[in-house]
């Protein structure tokens, strides 16, 4: 059964029928989290790299925004029983534009912000595919923690 | 005939915008319009005054009162709010339906077409087109061409998706080598056979490539811009997904940063899930006058 996280959305599960997907990643990141001991998953699909530019927004919905994002995927993940250092992470998305010289730069934005946070926390990447000029959508099967990424029907497990 | 006129001389089975859209359309384009014509153009329809009032009364208006009648709709919620709003539910069933060529599910084509639509009014605050309802039905329909050409794109799909992976090139470029035509030029020439104003025609055509009108053009400029919010955030991708050029001269001439595409895109998402919301709404009620 597909549960399925909307742009600026993020969803956790523990039900083994459930696969989390996210549709049509452009320059956002899509963040699978999986604890293979409990068998807890989370997606999240964020948008933009920092909360900063708009403090309202991402009180209403910290999904857009990785530096709320994150945290809020970690921490529902733990409500349900994931640990840390368990955790097994894998991160999709962050296409560009075409000749893109830095202007229109959110998907690098966006991974290097992912980065930094991961960076602080201890967190280590296991599996990614990022940038390009790719629309991705990504799977993550609950009850096993296969990733998938699926662009132009062609499908890659991460 | 050759290929391009093959695919026009299919244009017809295109479902046309509704005749009382059209001629919107024209009354929007006519900055001398006023209310009262608006008013004029929309009266006769009685699908279109019942569909209009029931979205005024929508709960994403939030009136303390149930408007009744046009006039006093537009009086209280003013008339660009309501056209716009009208627009984006109304081309629903010309850009609703699935795109399989483009590899866009029902509904992405008309989410991608609304959300550009809303990103523009955004950017409009910045680029200042003379007229900011027409550059919001620009947007809407700027790529109608995916439209036209969704059908025959399939069998070339394969070299399209080939040139653009392995030769760099963007998508309009490989459709134009690999059809002989893109989806912008069809797109054009179908807004020119139901004839739409020149405006609109200019920015389907230019708005993947705004550098190639000199002077720029500031209607096909705010269309492109909105284009691109919508790709970043990953609004309606299809196969082609952001393969189409970046053109940093564009956001340099309204002076425009990084972050003032951040804000927009995060604003972008806020309303196009109200507008959703509004067309689930809008859909589940019965219909009470056949048109």
């Amino acid at each position: 059964m597909d549960t399925v996280v909307d742009i600026a959305d993020m969803r956790v599960s523990r039900d083994p029928q459930v696969d989390l997907v996210t549709y049509s990643l452009g320059s956002c990141i899509g963040v699978a989290i999986w604890d293979p001991e409990v068998r807890v998953g989370g997606l999240l699909h964020y948008m933009l790299p920092q909360s900063s530019i708009s403090p309202e927004k991402a009180r209403t919905n910290p999904a857009m925004f990785a530096d709320t994002g994150i945290p809020y995927l970690f921490r529902s993940a733990y409500e349900l029983g994931a640990v840390k250092k368990r955790l097994i992470v894998k991160v999709a998305g962050g296409s560009s534009l075409l000749d893109d010289n830095g202007t229109f730069n959110i998907g690098k934005r966006n991974y290097i912000i992912l980065r930094k946070i991961f960076w602080k926390n201890g967190i280590l990447i296991d599996a990614e595919d990022v940038g390009g000029s790719i629309s991705r959508t990504v799977r993550l099967e609950v009850g096993t923690g296969r990733v998938t990424v699926k662009n132009r029907g062609k499908e890659i497990e991460l | 005939m050759n290929r391009m006129e093959e695919i026009l001389a299919r244009v017809g089975e295109i479902q046309p915008l509704p005749g009382t859209i059209l001629h919107l359309i024209d009354v929007i384009n006519d900055p001398r319009s006023s209310i009262n014509e608006i008013v004029e153009t929309i009266r006769y329809d009685q699908a279109l005054t019942t569909r209009m009032l029931r979205i005024c009364n929508s709960a994403y208006f939030g009136l303390s009162r149930e408007v009744c009648s046009l006039e006093e709709a537009m009086r209280l919620l003013g008339t660009v709010k309501v056209l716009q709003i009208l627009m984006a539910v109304h081309t629903g069933a010309l850009l609703r339906r699935g795109q399989e060529g483009y590899g866009l599910e029902p509904g992405v084509l008309w989410k991608q077409s609304v959300a550009t639509a809303l990103a523009s009014t955004l950017f409009a605050e910045r680029t200042k087109p003379d007229n900011t309802s027409l550059t919001f039905t620009a947007a809407l329909l700027h790529d109608i061409g995916k439209v036209v050409l969704n059908s025959h794109v399939t069998a070339e799909f394969v070299e399209i998706v080939r040139r653009v992976n392995e030769e760099g090139a963007s998508f309009i470029e490989a459709e134009q080598q690999v059809l002989g035509f893109s989806s912008t030029e069809i797109g054009a020439l179908l807004a020119e056979a139901w004839k739409l104003p020149e405006t609109i025609i200019r920015c389907i055509r230019y708005h993947r490539t705004p550098g190639e009108l000199d002077p720029p053009d500031v209607v096909v400029d705010t269309v492109y811009l909105a284009t691109c919010v919508c790709m970043l955030c990953g609004v309606g991708l299809g196969s082609d997904g952001l393969c189409y050029r970046a053109d940093s001269r564009v956001m340099e001439r309204y002076r425009l940063k990084e972050s003032d595409l951040e804000v927009i895109g995060a604003q972008m998402l806020v309303d196009l899930k109200r507008v959703e919301s509004i067309y689930t709404e809008d859909m589940a009620q019965p219909v009470l006058v056949n048109n």
